[in-house]
């Protein structure tokens, strides 16, 4: 029911909206942030409230496919604190968007709605076609928003990022396509199943097409086009919602379905890092010599979350945890930084670093806020940034120390670039007189600085994120057998042949099952008492020949 | 003397060939929404005459899918009404060819 | 019993306290009541000061531990908030939340009238939180937590005049040279990880560890990693506690208040490295590469910087260079496996540091901002208690008999002649055989010398300020006036501190005390290379020698500088010419190995890469845009005619699908 809730009851949350006042954004505001907090609340309790899953229920056939797409929802760790961060961050968003949109926060309000509606459903999708409905249907109240409430240049910043996006995830939709109709149904079990069937040629060319899809969302290297201006024209709050919670769908992607599915070659692995590590040094680079505020956060988004890559595709022990704090951790830090970043282009009314400075003086407050806000994204310890980067540092060592190495000189390069732009901004004298807009106003403030806050409970005490994990460990079973049922249910009653046990029983393998779980699960697709021994033994000659 | 079924399918034929010139041919595009509400209806009469000459429990069909069609063509004859009204209020014209703009 | 963990604690009330007062108050027009708030901040880092004297006089031998909870716990990786209160950290730990308290004490007369003064008082209880975590912790990384938070509160307290971009720049610079450094720490961690798991971030299970390997004897295959580990660490040290080639950001952290440039960068936070390699002896004890590097390392440090600290105007730049030099003294020791004399360095060197910065101190503050030295003379009658403080700490630092340096500095030097093992290689040059030198006599001159530059360097400064005649301007002669009693009382207590702090360690009349405390803590590392020790030498020749360096030092700054004539001051109290390409010669090292080449790449990142890229963006943009526009042209204008085609194409569809029977 939760799950449904959070999918669902932001897009009727939308509609709500429509029907509220256009003239007053006071009782419109106050509505929408009512139910923000609503939607808070319930992260808060997917988070804590263990995994979960719904009914699946049969949503549509694809002409051309055996299995039938079902509406299924699912949420593990990883997926609730994403969904987490999508509603906090669409909360304060909410909050700090009625000092600049004025008369339309309705439509930014319907706008916001959807786009909660739609992360949700990307994190929590268990079925692949739903999941990519989703992830589509993330760009549009996206590139909307864009083109409704952006800077100047807001309609080309919203036709790139569409365009950009969109054409990005088409070359997944048709690799989705072409798998479902090999596999029983568009399961991530089944369609793990159906790769392995597959030539390795096609295999590496399916994987690049899903590859690419994640590569431009996130962005990576040198797919980040769309990125910058995007994230400096849309309105601050916005620009917090794309990189806190919908540029982690990229990295959320790489995690849930790339990893599971693909059984990746060593060569695609180091690649995939030091595409990761690249984009960390380049973003870094790039944030060094921005002139205009927000184009500076998003390059630093850029390069956090190339680290985050980093850290997926170093595929170590530590890795789960280490990337979950740290994609957490950014969220909620360069989340943080934009909506300071908004604040301070409304009072001056400009975002050019140049022509900021001095409000330390001016605006104490503020001030305050930001410059934690950005000794918090420096990852200094006792923040949960520095968890996040240092496990994930760990996890890159694995790989050996080179890796470690160059992640440690992107995070030199980050203290340079964010001192500099705290520098810049806060400190010095004022760069030029202007007429100064609304400043931080009380609700604002306490929104931010609960976020810094929870950076440093999280920061002090990561279990409050670890632990989730180690939760979701021992639920994983029986997801997985579920998973599997949904399979066998496919399957029909057809017996299964021993080609196919002993494709299901690499991948299990590949899925780190240890051999008696293998056998037990086959036994189970199976479902012949005679078949278990045969399960045995296929996973006895299969430990033999490794 | 029984209606022989070929002359309602002849009929048909022939109210469809007169909607579909009028369509294309005139310039006035209410003339063309005439046009194209009379080859509609042709497609009707064609129906209601081939279930007078197919067995029974397949008549019915023939007898239910024009009663849908008309409702339908009664829905978008009032949206393109619409359309043309708001269309002839912007351009303070009824010919068809002046309606370019939707050309890339 | 106290708990351990109520020592951080309270400077970290003491810091979300005046925060908040800070951040209340930072509206209102006047500010806070200094008063309520300069006890508030004062109260907090004596209350914590309290406790470790408490906990510091029945202290058991084996020392405190206490664990807390859970810090990081994950798969591979596990960490614990822990305490541990031993010899070490005992030490360190008195003088640190000690000297805190009273530069506090002296910081509320400074710092009186300044606007920030509740957000002043904030900083420095964070600091004061931070470094204690840093030697209280019983893990790398807690201690980590400490290490960086101490370089924020720099960082915070540099910059903290921060309408002047001049000091946001001094403040930029010195985190991210720390950033350097710690990105080495971090390094350092993950390598000790990969040797032998989460758990030997403990300082007891790295030290079994180490007892282990060496009891199994495996030393050979763990060395080579271990070193690895240990240079990273050790540049970890160089960063923080400013030696070769990460030291030029201490020089500019002198932009921050006098107080901070005390507490931070002389008496405690600077030391930490010195702590850090100290409560990793048994590790390094086991590395010799990494040893020498550490000796030749603070050999170069202590020589560079002393000379540097004759060509400096501003009174506090001096002091830096001479920190600097210092804390090169303290590296040399812990070269060469003298543990406990680096800490005893320490322990000496942070009372009478302090006291001389604070005199600097009261010095600008009686000048009304005053710093550069050419513009003083003469203030040993207009401020003598000040003066007296200031002479007291300098006959300390140059080693004069009986004062604090002279204990610590000469032991320093002692240990580096009889411990030193390091030694050229025989080789062939130009076909004649050179047999090995012993390297030891040769750092041993090298320490004397220094000393006897930081003799005249600190002589040069004592009588450019307080002998002589006033240079300044004549109105502001009558203004200049004694500090008040809140930085008076702090300065003559760090002043005794200056003269009598020596007595802990006094080898040549007898008492250990300081040796035996450390001895738990260091004493097996220092015994596992005391093997090697074969020289002796009666220890009263090093005192003589000493001696006679400081004297000959003072001796030649009263030569040169008590009647010469003082060149004018022109604008700027930075060296030119020659003394700057010294002074500054790690700054453009910086500068070219550094700075230019990121630049470089983040230029051609921005201008060439992102350029290409932006380039593939739009040839493909255009070539979809070309041929949409080709595929409109098949458009039709006119309705009609578009749907008669349409039909025209129906009737052909139809007929294909008729003519070919359906089959196609």
């Amino acid at each position: 029911m939760l799950l449904h809730l959070l999918v669902l009851a932001p897009f009727v949350a939308a509609i709500l909206m429509v029907m509220t006042s256009k003239e007053d954004s006071k009782s419109s505001s106050r509505l929408a942030i009512l139910m923000g907090i609503a939607f808070m609340a319930m992260a808060t309790a997917l988070v804590y409230g263990g995994d979960i899953s719904t009914e699946p229920i049969e949503w549509f056939r694809i002409p051309g496919v055996k299995g039938p797409v079902h509406y299924y929802l699912y949420s593990h760790a990883l997926a609730s604190w994403m969904v987490f961060l999508s509603c906090g961050l669409s909360l304060v968003a909410l909050i700090s968007a009625r000092g600049i949109t004025c008369r339309s926060y309705r439509n930014f309000a319907i706008g916001i709605f959807s786009l909660m509606g739609a992360m949700n459903g990307t994190f929590l999708a268990a079925d692949a076609v739903l999941f990519f409905f989703f992830f589509e249907a993330m760009v549009i109240p996206a590139a909307v928003l864009i083109a409704g409430f952006g800077g100047k240049d807001r309609m080309k910043a919203a036709m790139t990022f569409a365009i950009y996006t969109l054409v990005g995830s088409a070359p997944m939709m048709v690799a989705l396509w072409y798998l479902l109709t090999i596999a029983d149904n568009s399961m991530l079990m089944s369609l793990a199943i159906a790769l392995q069937s597959l030539p390795e040629g096609t295999q590496n060319v399916l994987l690049i097409c899903f590859l690419l899809a994640f590569l431009v969302k996130t962005p990576i290297f040198p797919f980040h086009g769309w990125q910058a201006i995007t994230y400096a024209e849309a309105p601050a709050p916005l620009s917090a919602i794309l990189t806190g919670a919908m540029s982690k769908a990229g990295v959320f992607g790489f995690i849930t379905w790339v990893l599971p599915i693909f059984p990746l070659s060593l060569n695609a692995v180091s690649c995939m890092m030091w595409l990761g590590l690249f984009t960390a040094v380049y973003g870094a680079l790039m944030a060094l010599r921005a002139t205009d505020g927000k184009k500076l956060l998003a390059f630093s988004s850029m390069g956090h979350l190339g680290l985050a890559v980093a850290g997926v595709f170093s595929l170590s022990e530590a890795m789960f945890p280490a990337v979950l704090v740290l994609l957490v951790a950014h969220g909620i830090s360069a989340g943080a930084q934009f909506f300071l970043m908004g604040i301070a282009e409304r009072m001056t009314g400009t975002r050019e670093l140049d022509q900021l400075g001095g409000l330390s003086s001016k605006n104490p407050v503020f001030s305050t806020l930001f410059g934690f806000a950005g000794v918090m994204a420096l990852a200094v310890p006792g923040t949960a940034g520095f968890v996040g980067e240092f496990t994930v540092l760990l996890a890159l060592w694995d790989m050996g120390p080179l890796p470690a190495i160059v992640a440690g000189f992107t995070l030199i390069l980050s203290a340079a670039y964010m001192l500099r732009f705290i520098q810049k901004v806060i400190f010095g004298k004022q760069a030029r007189e202007y007429e100064e807009g609304e400043r931080t106003t009380l609700l604002e403030g306490t929104s931010v600085g609960i976020m810094l806050l929870l950076l440093l409970v999280f920061g002090f005490h990561p279990a409050f994120i670890t632990d989730t994990l180690a939760r979701g460990e021992a639920t994983d079973d029986a997801v997985a057998a579920q998973v599997l049922s949904d399979a066998s249910i496919n399957q029909g009653n057809a017996p299964m042949t021993a080609d196919e046990i002993h494709q299901l029983d690499s991948t299990l393998a590949a899925a780190g099952f240890k051999d008696d779980e293998r056998a037990s699960i086959i036994a189970q697709m199976t479902k012949d008492a005679d078949s278990e021994e045969n399960a045995e033994n296929t996973v006895k000659e299969a430990s033999d020949a490794e | 003397m029984e209606l022989q079924a070929i002359y309602v399918q002849i009929l048909a034929l022939v109210i469809f060939a007169i909607g579909l010139i009028v369509a294309v041919s005139r310039r006035n595009v209410f003339f063309v929404l005439m046009g194209v509400e009379l080859a509609l209806n042709a497609v009707n009469l064609s129906f209601v005459g081939f279930a007078k000459t197919l067995p029974n429990d397949l008549s019915v069909v023939g007898q239910i899918v024009p009663l849908f069609s008309i409702a339908i063509a009664a829905a978008e004859a009032c949206v393109g009404l619409a359309m043309v009204i708001l269309i002839f209020r912007n351009r303070e014209s009824v010919d068809a060819d002046t309606y370019s703009n939707m050309k890339g | 019993m106290i708990s351990l963990w109520l020592i951080p604690l309270f400077p970290l009330l003491g810091c979300i306290l005046l925060g908040a007062i800070a951040v209340i108050s930072s509206g209102s027009r006047k500010g806070p009541a200094e008063g309520f708030v300069g006890a508030l901040a004062v109260l907090f880092p004596a209350l914590s000061f309290l406790s470790v004297a408490l906990l510091a006089l029945d202290m058991p031998e084996a020392g405190i531990r206490e664990t807390l909870c859970n810090w990081i716990d994950i798969p591979m990786f596990r960490v614990e908030f822990g305490f541990l209160f031993d010899g070490l950290s005992r030490i360190m730990l008195l003088f640190v939340t000690g000297i805190g308290t009273l530069i506090t004490l002296y910081s509320t007369g400074y710092m009186h009238g300044d606007r920030g003064f509740a957000r002043y008082f904030a900083y420095i209880n964070l600091f004061l939180f931070s470094m204690i975590v840093l030697v209280l912790s019983d893990n790398l990384l807690l201690t980590f937590l400490g290490w960086e938070g101490v370089g924020l509160c720099s960082y915070l307290l540099i910059g903290f005049w921060n309408k002047d971009l001049k000091n946001c720049q001094a403040a930029n610079k010195a985190f991210i040279v720390n950033r350097v450094g710690d990105i080495g720490f971090i390094l350092g961690m993950l390598c000790l990880v990969t040797i032998g798991g989460s758990a030997i971030l403990n300082y007891d299970a790295l030290m079994n560890f180490i007892q282990m390997i060496i009891n199994g004897n495996h030393l050979d295959l763990v060395v080579p990693f271990l070193s690895v580990a240990g240079i990273l660490f050790f540049i970890g040290c160089t960063g923080k506690s400013a030696q070769i080639p990460l030291l030029t950001w201490l020089p500019d952290a002198m932009a921050g208040p006098t107080p901070v440039s005390a507490l931070i960068h002389a008496a405690t936070m600077v030391t930490s490295g010195v702590y850090l390699l100290a409560r990793l002896a048994s590790m390094f004890a086991i590395l010799p590469v990494v040893l020498n590097i550490i000796l030749i390392i603070g050999m170069l440090t202590a020589f560079w910087a002393a000379v540097a600290g004759l060509f400096q105007n501003d009174i506090k730049k001096v002091l830096a260079y001479s920190t600097i030099s210092q804390l090169g003294y303290m590296f040399m020791a812990s070269g060469v496996c003298a543990f406990d004399a680096s800490i005893f360095h320490v322990f000496t060197h942070a009372f009478f540091k302090a006291a001389l910065f604070l005199g600097a101190g009261a010095v600008i503050h009686a000048l009304a901002g005053e710093q550069d030295m050419r513009k003083m003379g003469g203030l040993l009658k207009k401020t003598p208690v000040t003066s007296c403080v200031m002479i007291f700490a300098f006959l300390a630092i140059v080693g004069f008999p009986g004062f604090a340096g002279f204990w610590s500095k000469d032991l320093i030097l002692e240990r580096i002649y009889t411990n030193c093992t390091m030694a050229l290689p025989a080789f062939t040059f130009f076909g004649a055989e050179v047999p090995s030198i012993q390297l030891n006599s040769i750092i041993y001159m090298v320490g004397l010398a220094t000393a006897v530059i930081t003799a005249v360097y600190m002589g040069r400064l004592i009588i450019l300020t307080f002998f002589g005649s006033y240079r300044g301007s004549k109105e502001s002669e009558e203004h200049i006036h004694e500090a008040p009693a809140s930085m008076l009382i702090p300065m003559v207590i760090l002043a005794f501190g200056a003269v009598f702090a020596g007595y802990f360690w006094a080898d040549s009349i007898g008492i250990k005390f300081f040796a035996d405390t450390l001895a738990p803590v260091v004493g097996s590392a220092q015994a596992y290379n005391a093997s090697a020790v074969t020289i002796h030498v009666n220890p009263m020749v090093f005192a003589a020698f000493g001696t006679l360096a400081a004297l000959g030092g003072m001796f030649i700054a009263y030569k040169i500088y008590a009647n010469a004539r003082i060149p004018a001051a022109k604008g700027s109290s930075a060296p030119e010419g020659r003394k700057a390409t010294w002074t500054f010669l790690f700054d453009s090292i910086h500068k070219y190995v550094g700075i230019i080449p990121v630049n470089v790449l983040a230029w051609i990142c921005d201008v060439v890469v992102d350029k290409i890229l932006a380039a593939a963006q739009w040839t493909i943009g255009a070539i979809a845009t070309i041929l949409g526009d080709g595929a409109a042209s098949f458009q039709v204008r006119k309705v009609r005619v578009q749907v008669a085609l349409s039909i025209v194409g129906l009737i052909a569809l139809v007929a294909i699908v008729l003519l070919t029977g359906g089959t196609l």
